[in-house]
């Protein structure tokens, strides 16, 4: 493998961010050579033994910053908690990239399902089988940590199905109900 | 009064937690209660001496079944129980039980709640001790129809409250008179479901209030006196996110003026213990009485850290009979801020994220205090409040008290759940926060700018940090597939395979 490798950073916390092309090239020691818009930087990255793992020291031009990086499965979001503050960051390389650009787009055509952000219970259904819904419509009431939280229509359409009945407890990422 | 030398705690998280210190500092034994869902709590396992499980996870079905914690009580020999917040704290029926079964109810007694703890009831008592309230009805309302009538008679906006807690729960603003049906049957189940009473009443919305509130402690020998007021603005939904002390849009003159109305409304009623009496101030600063909470609050730190006084500590010597140690108003010392760090997720409309805790590091430092009832690897359930700690400062100003706070926020790592703590740090930093003038609706009318996540400098940093470890785990994925004779010449097939997944 090449020692420099060119990278495509995105940060996910604003929508349309501009992606930006960061190239990393290996020093040994865990030091890098990084050039990221034209500036470059020398930066040494120390993942500390915290248990579990995730606490990284990172050296920019000898500036130290502190920070937590958890990223679930590779081609994921990678998470980076700076000062409190999780900022979401897209990485891919250029294989990934030319995976991405064959791939077919994300999109809101077809049946959507709606399942629970949390685990909770329903408390109550507020559209029909059969009812026409807006995107952004309050659909579904599900109940967690004594609040009550209405979740909204995922896109414009007839709600076709309903796989939950009122009073169910339900599980993180159980289906609740289907738009199409 | 004879003394108590052991307490049953009828609560959970960090309350419990509170409460047992202080009881364990005075040589008194601690009995916990616990749902089937918090045996692991650190309530449970750490501070109490003896512990009783009272039911299934539903806080219907164990801490809020009032003969399930009596008889705990009795079972484990305590002489008291310390209610907490929530839960059976404002119910003068369990006094009255707790009572009967010849425990001491610590808190005040079932007269002093049913007057006070009834919201209308409060309202019209108060109207006859000459103390000012916010026009509304005094009565809950039969049905929908008598309910839309008469805020439509008083002008929207008005607010939907529960005659049977506080905390928001069941408590609904109404801008305009379509949205009233929504917000009723709202308000009724969430009331039901948290007090186990859906009686609702209406009250006129104060424009640009502020809520201010004072701590008062009454003895049985008749004294009564107030610790200050408490800056309780910064709130969503009704739920307090961020208080101080003192509040910086009170002058000595106003406070000692609320503190004589606050003494006066608590002696109307004989109170005993810790209590709390909500004000609204208005861009005028005239004040209304908005209820009275009969037990310590949740904020409580804030006036411990401006008084020096241990509130657990009173409550519990004036359960025994003793009288207050002092009883002229003491000038409130520096300033405290406490800021409630909840799981949830502001940035998606702030949903409960419960979850296993996989890594937590509390901020310390001078004068940094943590409240919690959670540890790494303790799951938060979905079935009781999302509050998981209190991080409380003291400064001697207040603007020392919010760099002290800002930077014990960035200290504080919670893995494994999504927390506010990016939300409270943007609160914290707001021109509006800071410049102390702040009413109820600041948190609402900001919405945008506090979830917003901000500083270009750390996101720069985050996408450096984040290449890099995309490209640390390219390079080790390189070394695993280097084929083994490129490498040293021949290596045996069992060598080359040696921690490998075949």
């Amino acid at each position: 493998m090449p020692r420099t490798m060119r990278y495509i950073a995105t940060n996910k916390n604003i929508k349309n961010a501009e992606p930006v092309t960061i190239d990393v090239e290996t020093l040994g020691n865990n030091r890098y050579a990084v050039t990221m818009d034209d500036e470059k930087f020398e930066l040494e990255s120390l993942v500390l033994p915290t248990l579990p793992k995730g606490a990284v020291s990172l050296l920019i031009n000898g500036h130290s910053h502190s920070m937590d990086i958890i990223q679930a499965e590779a081609g994921e979001l990678i998470h980076v908690t700076i000062n409190g503050l999780p900022i979401h960051v897209d990485v891919a390389d250029e294989r990934r990239m030319r995976l991405r650009s064959i791939a077919p787009e994300h999109s809101k055509e077809g049946k959507q399902t709606l399942c629970a952000p949390m685990p909770g219970k329903v408390v109550r259904l507020l559209a029909a089988i059969g009812e026409e819904v807006k995107e952004g419509q309050g659909v579904i009431v599900v109940e967690a940590m004594k609040m009550e939280n209405e979740l909204k229509s995922p896109k414009d359409g007839k709600l076709v199905e309903v796989y939950v009945q009122e009073g169910m407890a339900v599980e993180m990422n159980a289906k609740l109900l289907a738009v199409e | 009064m004879s003394r108590i030398k052991k307490v049953l705690v009828a609560n959970r998280g960090e309350i419990a937690m509170r409460v047992m210190r202080t009881c364990r500092e005075l040589g008194i034994a601690t009995v916990a209660v616990y749902s089937e869902a918090d045996r692991s709590a650190l309530h449970v396992v750490r501070l109490a001496n003896q512990a009783y499980c009272v039911g299934p996870a539903p806080s219907r079905e164990s801490y809020l079944v009032q003969e399930k914690i009596i008889e705990a009580a009795k079972k484990s020999g305590a002489d008291a129980i310390h209610p907490g917040y929530g839960f059976l704290s404002e119910n003068p029926d369990f006094v009255r039980a707790v009572e009967k079964a010849g425990i001491v109810f610590i808190g005040p007694s079932a007269q002093a709640m049913d007057t006070m703890g009834n919201k209308t009831r409060a309202r019209k008592h108060m109207v006859q001790a000459g103390v000012p309230v916010v026009p509304g009805s005094t009565e809950p309302f039969a049905s929908f129809e008598e309910a839309k009538a008469y805020a439509d008679k008083i002008g929207y906006p008005v607010m939907l409250k529960a005659a049977g807690g506080g905390g928001g729960k069941g408590m609904r603003k109404v801008e305009d008179a379509k949205d009233i049906q929504s917000a009723w049957t709202t308000a009724k189940n969430e009331a039901m479901g948290a007090f186990g009473n859906d009686a609702i009443y209406i009250e006129k919305f104060v424009e640009e209030p502020h809520h201010v509130e004072i701590q008062i402690f009454g003895d049985t020998h008749g004294n009564v006196i107030h610790l200050n007021e408490r800056e309780c603005s910064a709130q969503r939904r009704n739920q307090k996110v961020i208080e101080e002390s003192p509040s910086p849009i009170l002058n000595p003159e106003l406070r000692a003026k609320m503190g004589e109305v606050a003494v006066k409304a608590a002696q109307s009623v004989n109170y005993v213990g810790a209590g709390t009496i909500e004000f609204l101030v208005d861009k005028y600063r005239n004040f209304y009485f908005l209820e009275m909470n009969t037990r310590l609050q949740v904020e409580h730190p804030v006036t411990e850290l401006t008084t020096g006084i241990d509130l657990v500590n009173w409550q519990l010597r004036i359960a025994m009979g003793e009288k207050l140690p002092f009883v002229h108003p003491v000038s409130p010392r520096g300033h405290a801020i406490e800021a409630r760090i909840y799981a949830e997720n502001p940035d998606n409309n702030y949903m409960p994220s419960p979850g296993r805790i996989t890594y937590m590091r509390v901020p310390g430092g001078h004068n940094v205090r943590n409240d919690t009832g959670v540890y790494a690897g303790y799951t938060v359930t979905n079935h009781y409040d999302p509050m998981v700690s209190k991080l409380s400062v003291w400064a001697p100003s207040r603007d020392e008290a919010i760099a002290r706070l800002r930077e014990a926020l960035k200290e504080y790592v919670v893995k494994g759940i999504t927390t506010n703590i990016p939300y409270l740090l943007n609160i914290i930093g707001h021109s509006e926060f800071q410049g102390g003038n702040y009413d109820t609706g600041f948190l609402l009318r900001n919405h945008e700018d506090l979830v917003t996540k901000k500083n270009p400098k750390d996101v720069r940093t985050a996408l450096l940090a984040a290449a890099v470890y995309a490209h640390q785990k390219n390079e080790a994925l390189a070394q695993k597939f280097v084929p083994p004779s490129k490498e040293k010449g021949f290596i045996s097939a069992w060598r080359a395979y040696r921690g490998r997944r075949i």
